[in-house]
């Protein structure tokens, strides 16, 4: 293959860099500061509450601000960029035989704009009124609260630019880019699956931008939106906020799901069961369907009597496409010949955290149902399942998957089996405990402290146990990535055996320009043609 | 400029491409709006808050400027025309935002026992349908602009031209809104008076920041375009951008001040 950017460390290259592998990488390293101060905050909080009464802090205001950046960070900071940002950036040109996006100086600018949201996020604490809001900033408590909501709503703001901006270029690219022979029922899941994730973003990202500059109007000018005494009514930022942020799941799920996909038909060795169903059905039906969805985090938010069964109905009817994308999963494995190699052991650990995530949010979308449960551990245990825990393995999964493409170095399998073995264990027993002690005992979420329900303690510390169990895993999986920047072996140019473009026709890592020549992709070419 | 948009050769070794306007404009952004507004309105310190916006305003100038000087050089033989694909996905998530603010008046609006609410003065017809005249004949301008770039005609000083009539009634409109604002303002109509006047403003002032920013666009290809340099993909999107701020403006004049 041809040759290497054979140099040194730049610094100025990387900085003002525009290539779309350096901005991914970029993202990369953005999100995973976010996760690891927002787990900082987790971490706080799970040792707060492992006993009754004050532990390791007697202000109740300073557990809020640990609430509220957990949840803004996870979500705006590492989640969507890790999947969105990194992974669709790094792999998009190179799935579709691209040299890179279609506006890589625009791609920079998502970047910045999304380190700058970063560098607001970080003046929580900084500032001597950090916002107390949690990550949903709901109205009249984030008017009149003392803290800075403006910072919250700037922070969402730049983030969402952000969104915006990389969501046009990467459709842009993939309408544009595509290499000659690389038709629409030829492209990768995940490129579909990112294609959907960047509609989604497009279509509903306006709208929490739209409910967060409301807050700055009516906090900051004295406008009068969510002004109950003046005619206005807090329930329209529910409404328009939960138009974005239920979708958002469906921003985090599709880029995951669709790294779960890449990860199994490489490591089952088969073709992707029910490609077209997957794409025109899972893919394009979770996009179709996710605007109708918002309504069941408003079933005790004064909604009308007759709008709460047809919610219901729109709310379950989702899990069709994403029972879709599930089944493709299942039938991928299906005679094939597995291999469970790291990235394949956080696939396998997705389909059991998904299953769960899934299966429990049936119970919320029931809105008779619902009405008991919300505000109940339940529901973070439910939304931790799907979004955190699921969400985290694919994205963990994805990076031990595109480490050697990455970097040219293999990790050790020891110490990456390790590390999931321990996630996959503390998670569930965070969670899972966590969803028990909403079902079983009615524990009220966001609590800083419990004395009503002194029955739950011991639980609470097992809860927090677990949680230290995800830590170490975490300990663990650094040390893996970092163990093998240092001192891992050189990697094979295509150690998976994978058929997919990215392995097969540019070298690892790809230099500038990706590819060494123009790709053009033959009648027959397949990403998953495993028969040859 | 290399043959192959992405890869550059300098002495037969393959570069990293790099600008430095990415980065920059996201710090001018930083500058010219959350900054500013949290030393305003949340802590008090005006002055430090008007030093923090002129920097920002000026490295914005700077940032864009150098941005679109690099993209008609196309030093890294970016240039394929693909932003007259981008824009119409630009202006659809435009479009949702103005979706969001109607959506929430027209739920302030159902659920209001009686409409327009008190405090709110008689409705003034005239300088609205004159806002609406010039809007909307700045689009046909526009359209004239883009028109004299087509391959028969390759007129230059008539895309000038007809850009710069589109500029005058850009402005002339974005005037009238102050107009506007600061007669309302003065008969006692304020930004907290009521929720029709929460609607009104955000949504007018929502409007007029695409007004200012599709000037801002315009006079990013007037600047080249005097020196001689025009980008036709540019031009076609920022022409799309102002149709678009044109048709928006109907939903908005018949919403906010004719219903």
């Amino acid at each position: 293959m041809s040759t290497r950017a054979k140099r040194g460390f730049r610094l100025k290259e990387w900085i003002f860099t525009t290539d779309h592998k350096r901005v991914a990488v970029l993202y990369l390293a953005g999100s995973f500061t976010a996760f690891f101060l927002a787990g900082v905050m987790a971490m706080l909080m799970r040792t707060e509450l492992s006993s009754i009464g004050p532990t390791i802090t007697d202000n109740p205001a300073t557990y809020n601000t640990w609430l509220y950046f957990h949840g803004a960070a996870m979500i705006l900071g590492y989640l969507i960029p890790a999947l969105t940002g990194f992974f669709a950036n790094y792999y998009v040109p190179l799935m579709i035989g691209a040299k890179d996006v279609a506006f890589p100086r625009v791609n920079a600018l998502s970047f910045w704009l999304y380190f700058a949201g970063i560098v607001l996020a970080l003046l929580t604490f900084v500032v001597p009124d950090p916002p107390d809001i949690m990550w949903t900033g709901y109205p009249p408590y984030s008017i009149f609260s003392p803290g800075n909501t403006a910072l919250y709503s700037f922070t969402v703001l730049l983030m969402g630019f952000s969104s915006i901006a990389g969501g046009i270029n990467l459709l842009t690219t993939v309408i544009r880019m595509r290499a000659p022979g690389m038709t629409w029922n030829k492209l990768n899941i995940f490129v579909w699956c990112t294609m959907g994730a960047f509609v989604l973003q497009l279509l509903f990202v306006p709208f929490i931008g739209v409910a967060v500059i409301m807050l700055l109007l009516d906090k900051y000018l004295g406008m009068n939106f969510f002004n109950a005494a003046a005619g206005g009514s807090a329930v329209i930022y529910e409404n328009i906020f939960w138009f974005y942020s239920h979708p958002a799941v469906y921003v985090i799920l599709l880029p995951a799901i669709g790294l779960i996909y890449e990860i199994t038909a490489t490591f089952a060795r088969n073709r992707v069961f029910n490609y077209k169903g997957t794409v025109y059905g899972g893919i394009w039906g979770v996009v179709a369907l996710s605007g109708v969805v918002w309504g069941h985090h408003l079933y005790v938010s004064a909604m009308p009597a007759w709008l709460t069964p047809i919610i219901t109905f729109t709310t379950l009817l989702i899990s069709v496409p994403v029972g879709l994308l599930v089944i493709g999963l299942l039938g991928t494995l299906y005679r094939g010949s597995i291999e469970f190699k790291t990235p394949m052991l956080y696939a396998s650990g997705f389909f059991f955290l998904f299953l769960i995530g899934g299966l429990t949010g049936i119970p919320n979308a029931l809105s008779a149902i619902y009405s008991h449960i919300h505000g109940t551990y339940w529901i973070p245990g439910h939304f931790h399942y799907v979004m955190a825990i699921s969400a985290t393995t694919a994205v963990i999964g994805g990076v031990y998957y595109v480490f050697p493409k990455l970097t040219g170095k293999q990790y050790n399998e020891t110490l990456g089996k390790l590390g999931f073995v321990l996630f996959f264990i503390g998670a569930n027993i965070t969670f899972g405990l966590t969803m028990y002690m909403g079902a079983a005992y009615g524990m009220p979420r966001r609590y800083y402290d419990y004395a009503q329900f002194p029955e739950v303690e011991r639980l609470q510390y097992i809860t927090t146990l677990g949680s230290y169990i995800i830590l170490l895993a975490a300990i663990v999986i650094a040390v893996s990535w970092l163990h093998a920047l240092i001192a891992g072996k050189k990697s094979e140019e295509n150690p998976w055996g994978s058929r997919s473009l990215e392995w097969t026709h540019s070298v690892s890592p790809p230099p500038p320009g990706n590819f060494p020549e123009e790709v053009r992709l033959a009648d027959d070419w397949d990403p998953y043609d495993y028969t040859k | 400029m290399s043959e192959h948009p992405g890869v550059g050769a300098v002495d037969g070794e393959l570069v990293w491409h790099t600008s430095v306007w990415p980065f920059l404009a996201s710090v001018g952004l930083l500058l010219v709006l959350p900054l500013p507004f949290m030393l305003h309105f949340v802590y008090g310190k005006s002055v430090l808050a008007a030093v923090v916006l002129a920097a920002g305003v000026v490295l914005i100038i700077l940032t864009a400027a150098g941005w679109v000087a690099d993209g008609l050089e196309d030093v890294h033989g970016y240039g394929a025309g693909h932003s007259v694909w981008a824009m119409p996905l630009f202006i659809m998530a435009e479009a949702l935002i103005f979706v969001g603010f109607l959506a929430g008046y027209w739920m302030l609006r159902f659920s209001a026992s009686s409409w327009p609410p008190a405090g709110t003065p008689a409705k003034e017809y005239a300088v609205p349908v004159f806002m609406t005249i010039l809007l909307v004949s700045s689009s046909v301008t526009t359209h004239l602009a883009e028109r004299e770039l087509e391959p028969e005609r390759e007129s230059r000083p008539g895309f000038i031209f007809w850009l710069c009539v589109t500029m005058i009634l850009g402005t002339v409109f974005m005037g009238l809104t102050v107009y506007e604002w600061s007669t309302l303002f003065h008969e006692g109509f304020n930004l907290g008076t009521n929720v029709y006047s929460t609607v009104f403003y955000s949504i007018t002032g929502l409007h007029a920041s695409h007004v200012f920013a599709g000037l801002g666009i315009f006079v990013c290809l007037l600047i080249p375009a005097l020196r001689g340099k025009v980008n036709i993909p540019f031009v076609k999107a920022a022409s799309m951008y102002w149709h678009f701020v044109d048709i928006v403006w109907l939903f908005v004049v018949t919403q906010v001040y004719f219903w």
